[in-house]
């Protein structure tokens, strides 16, 4: 099994412990990534989009024509890149004129859009039947005793008709990834609420969101030992707040957030040393002295 | 809750079709103004005019109030008002469109500006020249990494200025001519 890696650019400038996971990961379960030479940010599907529809869907071709030119699918690691591209891709095909406009802005620069790479996140990759075979028999140390929390986020789920992957009010995916590791998951009433990560001008609403989510998940009766997520806006945004929050007010919030890649990562036995665990605001040390790492 | 009077000359009848001629956009004309976006929005109780609203004042021709209404940026763009319109309605794209407008006519604020100056000086929204390149590079090649290989800027700032962004980058683009 052979993708382009789509990196993004947060993930690989600011947060490439995560890349190293997803990449000891993949390597685990067979799959073959070749690198996006030359791709830029997807763009933003925030403050890109907003500013001009046309410079955001020419700069994601552009993106787009690289994997095409190497002739493999698109594989993403971030939320919000998985969504520029793939409603590009899905917008591109519906509007020809657009198709048509885009393209001879690119041509002038030497690339040419077809709409022949297909765009997937990981989480869809890995919840087939025969990854989650894959993943079970990768398994060195399952995560039995755990009880997890699955944050979907907005952008790996919704729009459906253009994702058109998982159930957009009753996502499922994540929770047999996380079932299939051996985990516990739970139920919680904000499991569907957004981090509020894109709702730049006013922070408030991030941390009323934060607050909201983390507060549910200390009230539940299971004890919480991590919340995952799987793209790096969510997980800097509960991690950061979180620490802030309990700080601010006197509720203890220190659930850690993980990025999905990681906790698979540790349950296949990878060194947790080259993980960089710790480098995020709410330590996962109680996590990692329940798994007796 | 206040009342305002609205003078039927002053409503904008293209309004509407500035948006709905757009492909992704043509569903904002099946809005039934139910109110399923509103209740489903994940920021709500912070915009002045809810979804739903929005929606009205769009098809009603009110250009100004809409474009400068708090609501069109204060989206955390969730897309649940997308996902949970029965009509089909892309809120959410629609809203891009409305922002895209606002641009336009030089309604801008500065956290989405200052994006796209990043990414024409970096190709990527995090800042990667100089110091922060090495610093990067450094913690990379120690987690054993592959090395990043940057987009052609001249590539990236072609397209953002063909597509109508120009006039975000063009200082910049100014001084580094002028330094020459």
């Amino acid at each position: 099994m052979e993708y382009a890696l789509y990196l993004g650019c947060t993930i690989p400038l600011r947060f490439p412990h995560f890349e190293k996971a997803f990449r000891e990961v993949a390597s685990i379960l067979d799959i073959e990534l070749k690198e996006m030479h030359g791709s830029s940010c997807c763009p933003d599907p925030v403050a890109t989009q907003s500013l001009n529809v046309d410079t955001w869907m020419t700069l994601a071709a552009r993106n787009l024509a690289i994997a095409e030119k190497m002739g493999l699918d698109v594989l993403t690691i971030c939320s919000g890149c998985f969504e520029t591209l793939k409603t590009v891709h899905v917008l591109l095909e519906e509007d020809k004129g657009a198709f048509n406009r885009i393209n001879a802005v690119l041509n002038k620069i030497g690339y040419k859009y077809k709409g022949t790479s297909a765009v997937t996140h990981f989480v869809e990759l890995f919840n087939q039947q025969d990854m989650l075979n894959k993943i079970k028999n990768a398994i060195l140390k399952p995560l039995d005793d755990l009880n997890v929390a699955a944050h979907y986020g907005c952008h790996l789920i919704r729009p459906s008709k253009i994702m058109q992957f998982d159930d957009p009010e009753r996502p499922y995916s994540m929770d047999n990834i996380l079932k299939t590791l051996g985990a516990s998951t739970v139920d919680f009433a904000s499991k569907l609420e957004c981090c509020g990560y894109c709702a730049r001008l006013n922070e408030d609403i991030g941390f009323k969101l934060v607050e909201e989510k983390m507060t549910d998940l200390k009230n539940l009766e299971k004890e919480v030992d991590v919340m995952v997520a799987v793209c790096p806006a969510c997980v800097s945004q509960y991690d950061r707040k979180e620490k802030i929050l309990s700080r601010k007010t006197d509720k203890i919030l220190d659930i850690p957030i993980l990025y999905l890649p990681e906790l698979m990562a540790i349950a296949f036995g990878v060194d947790i040393d080259i993980l960089g665990l710790t480098n995020r605001s709410v330590k996962p040390t109680k996590l990692l002295e329940k798994l007796k790492i | 809750m206040t009342e305002k009077v609205i003078n039927a000359n002053d409503l904008n009848k293209d309004f509407r079709y500035e948006i709905s001629e757009k492909v992704g956009a043509k569903s904002l004309l099946k809005c039934i103004q139910c109110g399923v976006c509103s209740s489903g929005c994940t920021v709500t109780e912070y915009v002045d005019l809810q979804p739903h609203r929005v929606v009205a004042s769009l098809l009603l021709g009110l250009k100004d109030i809409v474009l400068s209404s708090n609501a069109i940026w204060t989206c955390s763009l969730c897309h649940r008002c997308t996902e949970r319109c029965p009509k089909g309605v892309d809120y959410s794209f629609i809203l891009a469109l409305l922002r895209n407008l606002a641009v336009k006519e030089g309604i801008i604020p500065k956290e989405y500006s200052d994006t796209i100056k990043v990414i024409s000086e970096n190709g990527f929204v995090v800042p990667y020249h100089g110091g922060m390149k090495k610093t990067i590079d450094r913690r990379r090649e120690k987690m054993d990494l592959p090395q990043i290989i940057s987009p052609n800027l001249d590539e990236i700032n072609y397209i953002i200025r063909e597509t109508g962004l120009g006039n975000l980058i063009k200082k910049e683009v100014d001084k580094k001519e002028g330094n020459k």
